[in-house]
């Protein structure tokens, strides 16, 4: 065997020492668009006042506006744009096409449809709506998946497939608004725009729960799912089980979805810009799943502040998200010279 | 059938997509060591048997065996250390570079959170430098020729360091000069590494001149197998591709050498 060259080794430190900054440089930034967003709003506290209330004095006015406002939304933003910046990324790398995020081809659509169709047609309120949700984002993967099968999947079949089947979803969900009471049309919109609006405890806590029992099990699935790329016959000779990743795999990213879905809504273009992103700061060859997390999280706690502060009035956070988001689609969809072209 | 100095035997195996039929009753042994060639028409069903040598395929009858051990049986990890597949259209990730593309041939070595060793490193190493891109290692690959991509698939599969390397049609869309470049390129690994590889190929002239031995497919049955001489006659080809021919001796190399009428 031959000697290693010193400059093949050095180069691969070399970008190993790079990837890991940007990602360093990421969770900074996701840690102090996290504090500002505890300490900006109508009033402003400094850090000292921050911590003491994190620490749980209790400290006149700022023990209620951060404890139990700004922390719940904070957090509920930091774990949704996780949860879709992860399980869109999923999708995208897994499916070899960037349009396949799970906003674009229809899963996101589906838990929104059955999460209205639970509120007003069932009459179903809270857990019971968003195992609904969680359930129909499944059974919508699960359709796309076998309608686009045909000696093995291809991304570009399921993209078609997947926007056909959104249509039809949204369809569902106007036919639904159409018929709810003013009451229950409040509670739906939560599950049509994305939006902080509604944070609290009971939100976060079981968002997290699903978080941290999830992205453990997609992490350890971030090798094989590289290999994945290199097509199915490329990825079994490797010692890949395709079947049995891709499964482990879509089931863990639309729980992600779904549970995310569930708190905060569709916050638009999140899953599907997020992935992008995070390839074009961290470059080609590593996985991407914890770079298109924080992605994920940065842009929903910044246009989250954008929506609240910077527009004169408030709007929910869905709505700054969708007006990044789409111009990135359309740039996205005329770049991609060939259909089916990578992350 | 498994007589030592076979490793990867068929045993009686019938291949088929869904209720489609593609190989039906075929038995064929690898010689270890050797260069081992599958010809046939189109659609004979030669990449199918190839997909069941590599396991892609389970077959619908008959078996597989590895050193006499039923290739399904094997965890898949340490199927994959013996044995390498360059399957026909790998897909290069965007933006990828060569040397981290090659990397991915280690995968098997490596354990579920397995870092990087420096045997990962000095496999990566030998593997660019036996392919002749060790200055192309930080260049992506989709910047590539078809003729270097391949020599870079090659790569990747060498660095799984596997005793047997199955490769499906590894000149197809690559000029005359790029497809005697990767063959004899695999000839080499073949006659340094003592590496047994079984490779698909579309022409027969280029099957006889690097094979050692030859198997020629007809609609899903063996029709012959041997040495190029043996195998390559006017009765056989004309059997096999239906192309009536003569067959004269290769001016350069003496393998036969067929010459449509």
């Amino acid at each position: 065997m031959s000697t290693v060259p010193v400059t093949l080794v050095g180069e691969r430190r070399r970008r190993a020492t790079r990837r890991r900054s940007v990602l360093g440089l990421l969770a900074a930034l996701v840690a102090i668009a996290f504090a500002a967003s505890l300490m900006i709003g109508h009033t402003l506290y400094g850090p000292v006042d921050v911590v003491r209330v994190i620490l749980g004095q209790d400290v006149p006015g700022a023990s209620f506006t951060v404890g139990d406002l700004r922390v719940p939304r904070a957090s509920l933003g930091l774990l949704a744009g996780l949860a879709f910046g992860i399980g869109g990324v999923t999708f995208q790398t897994m499916l070899r096409n960037p349009l396949a995020a799970p906003d674009v081809i229809g899963i996101s659509s589906g838990a929104s449809a059955a999460g209205v169709f639970g509120i007003v047609v069932l009459g179903l309120s809270g857990l019971a709506v968003s195992l609904v949700a969680v359930a129909a984002a499944l059974g919508v993967a699960l359709l796309i998946y076998v309608l686009a099968w045909r000696d093995g999947v291809l991304g570009s079949r399921l993209v078609l497939i997947g926007i056909g089947i959104a249509a039809m979803l949204d369809s569902v969900v106007s036919w639904v608004l159409v018929r709810a009471s003013q009451w229950d049309l409040q509670t739906a919109m939560r599950w049509l725009t994305g939006s902080l609006n509604a944070a609290s405890w009971e939100l976060v806590v079981p968002l997290l729960a699903v978080v941290l029992l999830v992205v453990p099990v997609l992490l350890a699935q971030s090798r094989p799912l590289e290999l994945l790329q290199l097509g199915d016959d490329a990825a079994a000779a490797l010692g890949v089980r395709v079947e049995r990743t891709r499964l482990v795999v879509i089931v863990a990213a639309v729980l992600l979805i779904a549970c995310a879905t569930a708190a905060a809504g569709p916050i638009a273009f999140v899953a599907f810009l997020s992935g992008p992103v995070a390839a074009r700061i961290v470059g080609p060859g590593a996985s991407l799943l914890v770079p298109a997390g924080l992605v994920g999280a940065l842009v929903v706690l910044v246009a989250d502040q954008i929506g609240q502060w910077a527009l004169g009035t408030r709007y929910p956070v869905g709505v700054v998200t969708g007006a990044l988001g789409a111009p990135f689609l359309v740039y996205l969809l005329a770049r991609t010279h060939r259909f089916g072209g990578s992350l | 059938m498994n007589t030592p100095g076979n490793t990867l035997v068929v045993e009686r195996a019938s291949l088929s997509y869904g209720d489609r039929p593609i190989v039906t009753d075929l038995s064929l042994a690898l010689p270890e060591g050797q260069v081992t060639v599958i010809v046939g028409a189109n659609a004979c069903g030669k990449s199918t048997l190839l997909r069941a040598l590599a396991r892609l395929l389970r077959p619908a009858g008959g078996q597989v065996l590895l050193d006499g051990r039923d290739v399904h049986t094997i965890p898949t990890r340490q199927l994959a250390r013996r044995l390498g597949l360059m399957p026909q259209a790998p897909i290069a990730p965007e933006g990828i570079v060569v040397a981290d593309l090659v990397a991915r041939g280690r995968h098997p070595h490596q354990g579920l959170f397995g870092r990087w060793s420096a045997a990962d490193d000095a496999a990566v190493a030998a593997a660019l430098e036996a392919t002749g891109v060790s200055d192309l290692a930080d260049r992506a690959v989709d910047e590539l020729s078809g003729g270097q991509r391949q020599r870079v698939w090659i790569a990747m599969a060498l660095a799984q360091e596997t005793s047997v390397l199955l490769l499906d049609e590894p000149t197809t869309y690559l000029d005359l000069a790029h497809q005697i470049e990767v063959l004899d390129l695999l000839a080499r690994l073949n006659a340094e590494r003592g590496t047994t590889i079984a490779m698909v190929l579309h022409d027969l002239n280029l099957a006889a001149r690097y094979a050692d031995h030859l198997v020629a497919l007809r609609a899903g049955r063996m029709v012959a197998a041997g040495t190029p001489a043996e195998v390559v006659t006017e009765e056989t080809v004309e059997a096999v591709f239906g192309l009536p021919c003569m067959v004269v001796a290769d001016p350069v190399t003496g393998t036969p050498l067929v010459v449509p009428r």
